[in-house]
């Protein structure tokens, strides 16, 4: 039997549990349910849109970018490898192939701990579901934390790298 | 590139995350009924500001699924009163370090690697919301 979709797993998880909920206390989660679903319509929509900005990224960006972009091992390529991450679309299964081939061209470790913290913490897809819920102001200060955060991940990593160093 | 080489990833994608992101919209509304205003606010009120970042945290490294689930549940809690530092600290953890990832990374870099990402990302996370915290409290400045 074919395995399904991580999300498809995660999703039937959820709605088990929202079902639990639902028989514990039938009342009080319908009246839940009537009072937000403005909210649940306002995310699908948001939903929609942030996976319109990720596909079309994905075909923009050609996926031999950010092996191109971090050949070198100086520590400016730290905020390189961090706003090349932030560019780069997609979940973080679908970067890992990216960071070994990075890691196999002899990018070291420190830049690569960038590139990730960078394209986990923050994407372009996040800009409708963010600026939608939370405002404007909210997603901005994320995305300037987003960059100081990137490159000092790389520079703590140095640091920690002193106590524990890599397996060579 | 043809019509359909684009239509059938972006049809995949659009399903799965509207399903994941709609089912987690509802158990975040459900969850939500059970969660009293003035729980919030006596948790708040026992656990101390650095010890509720940690909490945050960690909460957000085990979570599990992707990065679009966990918006419903934050939205629940900033109407709850749950303030800007902790919804940073609970968005950038979930995706930061997960358990599957560290053992991917294991096996790909050897365990010191995602020892040290945990460790990394545990400070800056930290520190961002205590750098948050400061610019909320000292300079009134309103994120949420």
């Amino acid at each position: 039997m074919r395995r399904l979709p991580s999300e498809v797993r995660v999703g039937i998880f959820l709605l088990v549990a929202t079902g639990v909920l639902a028989i514990i206390s039938p009342e009080k989660v319908a009246q839940s349910l009537s009072e937000n679903l403005g909210m649940i319509v306002k995310i699908l929509l948001l939903s929609i849109v942030a996976v319109l900005i990720s596909v079309a990224i994905h075909y923009l960006v050609p996926p031999d970018f950010a092996e191109a972009h971090l050949r070198g091992n100086r520590l400016r390529y730290l905020v390189y490898a961090t706003l090349l991450g932030i560019l780069t679309p997609g979940p973080v299964y679908a970067v890992y192939p990216v960071v070994l081939a990075l890691k196999n061209k002899g990018v070291q470790n420190p830049i690569l701990v960038s590139y990730i913290t960078g394209q986990t913490i923050i994407g372009p897809a996040r800009v409708p579901l963010e600026v939608g819920l939370f405002g404007i102001d909210f997603f901005a200060y994320r995305v300037v934390l987003a960059v100081l955060l990137g490159p000092l991940a790389g520079l703590l990593y140095i640091l920690f790298s002193k106590w524990l160093p890599d397996k060579v | 590139m043809s019509a359909g080489h684009t239509r059938k990833p972006l049809g995949g994608t659009l399903w799965r995350t509207l399903f994941v992101v709609g089912a987690g919209a509802l158990f975040s509304v459900a969850l939500g009924a059970f969660i009293r205003p003035d729980a919030v606010s006596a948790l708040k009120a026992k656990v101390r500001y650095p010890l509720q970042v940690i909490y945050a945290e960690l909460i957000g490294f085990i979570s599990p699924g992707p990065r679009y689930v966990s918006y419903p549940i934050l939205v629940k809690l900033k109407e709850l009163g749950v303030d800007a530092g902790i919804i940073i600290a609970l968005i950038s953890s979930h995706v930061l370090i997960e358990p599957s990832t560290s053992l991917m990374e294991a096996g790909f870099f050897g365990y010191r690697f995602p020892v040290k990402r945990f460790l990394v990302s545990l400070i800056l996370v930290f520190l961002a919301v205590m750098f948050t915290k400061l610019l909320v409290d000292c300079f009134g400045w309103r994120l949420l």
